[in-house]
């Protein structure tokens, strides 16, 4: 492998452990003695629990213990947070109502967990089960929750009262109005921000195992961010003391946000465990996945943007009402705000921002962050308004954003956010380029000669990545700081491990990462490791999400390795009586300038831990730590083209060709980001076209299974087109901005312009299923329907 | 979910009032029926062993009869559960009017189901539930018209055409089972795994029709593996065959 540094196309090293079946997940352990959790699920959307009877179940074969909500608060186990508090435009606090890990009164949602039976094995579990008998009084739900604060619709909570949970604001309401006032056009558009089931491969598993001898705990679970789950089952939910805690999250199948959060099931195996003395394992099935993964957007919108005679932007004011589902998930207050309303402002000047989101509970699963959280949403407010304007003055939609881009920086946009240098019309011109739009009239020409509608639709996207300084999130509610640790921990014989508190679940951090070590000491890859997502190992993490690994992870990796190289210069100085500032560290050798003088990296390293020679005071060993905390979010931004084919007759949309040209500053491994951007875009894609989350009246959710909800299949896509701008980021050591969420942000209203665009029409409802693309045909074209 | 339907059955409207509040009767007619008693005039209870696409489950369902008018019709309310499968309730109206020395029965019914049942099964509900109507007519019909049937004639051909024919008119409408178990949760039958794969094949399937052709071959199948007349390589032929004049026919 040799040295593969900053920029190198290295492939990852992860996936032969992935592909050949050699991975280890939760479900692969096993432990002895160990037992299996099943959970007994609500069929009913809103009831009382009248009475539950457990009598049956318990005398099953092979039970070991059945265990019920009442159980759960009898243990001194706590109700579930919200991590993250808001206020409305009152002033008054963000009214969360109970979360119980299994509510012995009352179930909020199809699927929420009621009572959870051990068993010797999984059979054993269910059938027991089955056995328990509950009387459920069913009241009436609420799933369209656009409507959740009408006069009379069904209540969730009764501290929320009209389901409202919160109306919050962001911007200057009176300063945009009279924006409006003095506008030449005025564009409204309505919107409907889709439901999204979060589809990772693998579904959320637990293993608990309470050692009486040691009176000690270890969980190994499918989370994002095991340190923080210590964090908070320790500090909140009671379960164990943080320091008779062990978190391991091994190998971890997809997460795309829905792995963030602590769910009930895993707070009940640690109690299982302490209940029963035995290990406790519990997987989700794929229907468990289905109904209790947080889901993901849930917005209805209207939005309307303000332009003066010469077209540029004068206001947007945007009014949201956002699904959380039935109870408050741990990031679900700042998904549809903080990481919402501050991108309104897209890539544009836009001097009068004003936004208000409701939100609002429903008997539905808890929403929370979901790959892009709040950035997608914001995104496709004012990439489809754009579009939009641009149809209906009558200029082109290129024309209209190049008057509008933001072209000096630093910019402060008037929703917080100061964005960092980029180039959004660099970005532009660049896509057009790779898309050969010049010659877009004649592929248009040559579909209309096949019977087929062709559409082109541009998305020009900005998100704010790294989710960071901790000062600033805490002064917006965040209960936690959002900074990254890393250990640079050099081996006697020179090899090194790094230690981070980022997890990987699909990124390539086992490559990537080793692609920083190896550029700054020129030491080969395969002699560095990285050791994540193990509590008793890892000082301490945020976890990865935001696309926080690169920009936030990466770089404290960079200031501990910064502080390993000073340490390993001031030792090699000494062993070669040279100044310090005189050494170079390349190709795996410590230098002294202009001389022939040098010493081996591992030469150096083992003089370290011998420690027969070091400098006067210099502590023995070459291990560092690092604690990082950026001074900015950073700015992911990108240009997206999307060209659909769609056959009139069928309603079906071919993606023809997508272009997407981004800027994510530095690039460690151009192969892994194209990875994440094809990934995003697959995700953006198909929440364009395919995937809806569906609930009936009653609250049953009948999306429940891959046959009735449609996640993308390789013949749905194209080919890429794939180029970037690599513009640094001057607020992280290594430049990154991140490019983890960029293809799902920016894809859906690329393809939804670009429908619309072939249809004539001014929106369509994702997902753009090939019968509402039919009849939407149907109706653009009544001449043709009539012949 | 609306479902509705008409039936034609071949006895005065009051024998088949008597037979939809008969309790025996109603339990042969309703396939995968394990029990089924007469609380009272208004009140049963049946416990019915369904299978809905991939969810199987034995449901426990109460049926209340609301404002009988005998013999015209009656409402019935009910409610079955199916444990972790999941749930179904709803009413149906149903209507007896006379015609002839025959009975036509129409209904009116609507359900909503859940758990599992929504999650896994919502899509092919209706179908399923047309098909086990159909089956319950074709059962009941059979019942009340068998002492004007004659004997029927030599043996395999009418084993394997007779159970078919009455399954044909019934086809049209989608439906629940209107009585005794009372609402869309359908009564399997599960008498064999091969008779059952083909029902699932055929409730799978996206046509709007009960393919009477798949029940002639599961009908042949049956007695394939009884091995009558010389083993399966017979009944393969003559299941072939029938398909295709089914095929003919509908042309």
């Amino acid at each position: 492998m040799g040295v593969q540094g900053i920029g190198a196309r290295l492939v990852r090293k992860e996936d032969q452990r992935f592909i050949t079946g050699s991975g280890r997940y939760t479900d692969d352990i096993s432990e002895r003695h160990m037992t299996t959790a099943v959970f007994l699920r609500s069929p009913h959307a809103h009831a009382k629990i009248a009475s539950m009877d457990i009598a049956a179940a318990k005398t099953m074969p092979g039970v070991i213990a059945v265990i019920t909500g009442q159980d759960i608060i009898d243990g001194g186990i706590g109700d579930l947070i919200c991590g993250w508090m808001i206020h409305s435009k009152d002033g008054s606090p963000m009214k969360m109502s109970p979360y119980k890990v299994m509510d012995p009164d009352t179930v909020r949602y199809v699927g929420q967990p009621v009572a959870m039976v051990v068993a010797e094995t999984k059979a054993q579990a269910v059938d027991a089960a089955e056995a328990i008998e509950i009387d459920y009084q069913t009241l009436p739900a609420l799933t369209d929750f656009a409507h959740a604060m009408d006069e009379g619709a069904p209540q969730v909570h009764e501290v929320a009262p009209n389901n409202l949970i919160c109306d919050w604001q962001l911007g200057d309401e009176a300063a945009t109005d009279a924006a409006f006032a003095s506008a030449a056009h005025v564009v409204e558009v309505d919107i409907r921000n889709n439901r999204l089931v979060p589809s990772a491969i693998e579904p959320r598993a637990a293993v608990a195992s309470y050692n009486a001898a040691e009176d000690h705990y270890t969980l190994y679970t499918t989370s994002q961010n095991p340190h923080v789950a210590r964090l908070v089952l320790s500090a909140f939910y009671n379960v164990a003391p943080e320091h008779k805690l062990r978190v391991v999250a091994p190998d971890v199948g997809g997460g795309f946000g829905s792995k963030i959060y602590i769910y009930p099931e895993e707070i009940a195996c640690l109690f299982a465990s302490r209940t029963v003395k035995r290990p406790v394992k519990w997987t989700a099935d794929r229907s468990e996945s289905f109904m209790t993964d947080a889901h993901g957007r849930d917005h209805v919108t209207k939005a309307k943007l303000a332009l003066d005679a010469d077209y540029k932007f004068l206001g947007l004011k945007v009014d949201t009402i956002a699904n959380i589902g039935a109870y408050m998930s741990l990031f679900s207050s700042a998904t549809p705000t903080y990481l919402y309303a501050t991108l309104l402002s897209g890539q544009y000047n836009l001097p009068n921002i004003y936004a208000n989101v409701k939100l609002v509970y429903s008997h539905t699963t808890p929403v929370d962050a979901y790959r892009g959280a709040g950035r997608p949403e914001a995104t496709f407010v004012v990439e489809r308004i754009v579009e939009v304007t641009a149809r209906k003055l009558g200029i082109s939609p290129v024309e209209l954003r190049r008057r509008n881009f933001i072209t000096a920086f630093p910019h402060q946009t008037p929703v917080l956010m100061n964005y960092d240098p980029s180039d959004f019309p660099g970005l532009l011109t660049k896509a057009l380029e790779v898309i050969d739009y010049d010659n877009y009239p004649a592929r248009k020409a040559q579909s209309e000669a096949d019977g087929k509608l062709r559409g082109i639709g541009f998305s020009c996207y900005i998100e704010a990545c790294g989710i960071a300084p901790s000062q600033a999130v805490g002064s917006l509610g965040a209960g936690v700081g959002l900074w990254e640790s890393a250990e640079i921990r050099v081996n006697p014989v020179g090899t090194i491990e790094i230690l981070t508190g980022s997890h990987s679940h699909g990124q390539g951090h086992e490559t990537t990462f080793t692609q920083v070590v190896a550029e700054r000491f020129g030491i080969p890859n395969e002699n560095i490791q990285i050791v994540h997502g193990d509590t008793d190992k890892v000082q301490f993490g945020m976890g990865t999400y935001g696309s926080r690994s690169g920009p936030v992870g990466m770089g404290a990796i960079a200031k501990a390795l910064d502080k390993v190289e000073k340490k390993a210069k001031l030792l090699a100085g000494h062993l070669m009586e040279a100044d310090p500032d005189d050494i170079v560290i390349e190709n795996g050798e410590l230098k002294v300038a202009g001389t022939d003088k040098k010493l081996a990296w591992h030469e150096v390293s083992l003089a370290a831990y011998v420690a027969h020679n070091l400098p006067e005071g210099m502590e023995p060993g070459l291990t560092e730590k690092s604690f990082y905390d950026p001074a900015n979010f950073t700015f992911p931004a990108g240009a997206f083209i999307c060209e659909v084919e769609i056959d009139p007759g069928t309603g079906v949309t071919r993606i023809a060709n997508f272009v997407a040209v981004d800027d994510f500053g530095v690039i460690i491994n151009p192969l892994v980001v194209e990875g994440q951007v094809h990934g995003g875009l697959a995700q953006g894609i198909g929440q364009a076209l395919l995937e809806g989350c569906v609930y009936d009246d009653a609250g049953q959710l009948i999306t429940a299974s891959y046959m009735d909800y449609c996640v993308p299949r390789a013949d749905d896509l194209p080919s890429f087109a794939l180029d970037h701008l690599e513009i640094a980021n001057p607020s992280n050591p290594l430049g990154i901005k991140g490019c983890g969420e960029a293809g799902a942000i920016g894809a859906p209203p690329a393809v939804i312009n670009a429908i619309t665009d072939a249809l004539g029409t001014e929106n369509i409802i994702m997902p753009a299923t090939p019968e509402k693309v039919w009849r939407a045909a149907q109706a653009a074209r009544p001449q043709l329907a009539a012949e | 979910m609306e479902l509705t339907g008409e039936h034609r059955i071949p006895a005065p409207r009051k024998v088949v009032w008597d037979a939809l509040q008969d309790p025996e009767i109603l339990k042969e007619c309703i396939k995968g029926c394990q029990r089924l008693e007469k609380i009272d005039d208004r009140h049963m209870e049946a416990t019915v062993q369904a299978k809905v696409g991939p969810v199987k489950a034995t449901f426990e369902a109460n049926v209340e009869i609301v404002d009988p008018k005998e013999p015209e019709g009656y409402t019935l309310t009910g409610e079955g559960k199916g444990g972790v499968a999941g749930f179904a309730k709803g009413s149906a109206d149903v209507k007896l009017a006379e015609d002839g020395n025959d009975t036509i029965l129409t209904y009116n019914a609507s359900a909503k189901i859940g758990g599992k049942l929504a999650q896994l099964g919502s899509r092919l509900v209706d179908t399923t539930a047309k098909k086990y109507a159909a089956d319950f007519f074709s059962t009941l019909s059979e019942k009340l018209s068998v002492a004007a049937v004659t004997p029927p004639p030599v043996a395999p051909a009418a084993e394997a055409a007779a159970p078919a024919a009455p399954a044909a008119p019934i086809v049209e409408e989608p439906m629940p089972e209107p009585d005794a178990a009372g609402r869309v949760e359908p009564s399997a039958e599960l008498i064999d795994e091969g008779v059952s794969e083909a029902e699932n094949a055929a409730a799978s399937a996206p046509i709007d029709s009960p393919h009477f052709e798949d029940t002639i071959e599961t009908q042949l199948e049956v007695a394939a593996g009884r091995r009558v007349w010389g083993g399966p390589w017979f009944w393969g032929i003559l299941a072939f065959a029938a398909v295709i004049l089914v095929l003919i026919a509908l042309q």
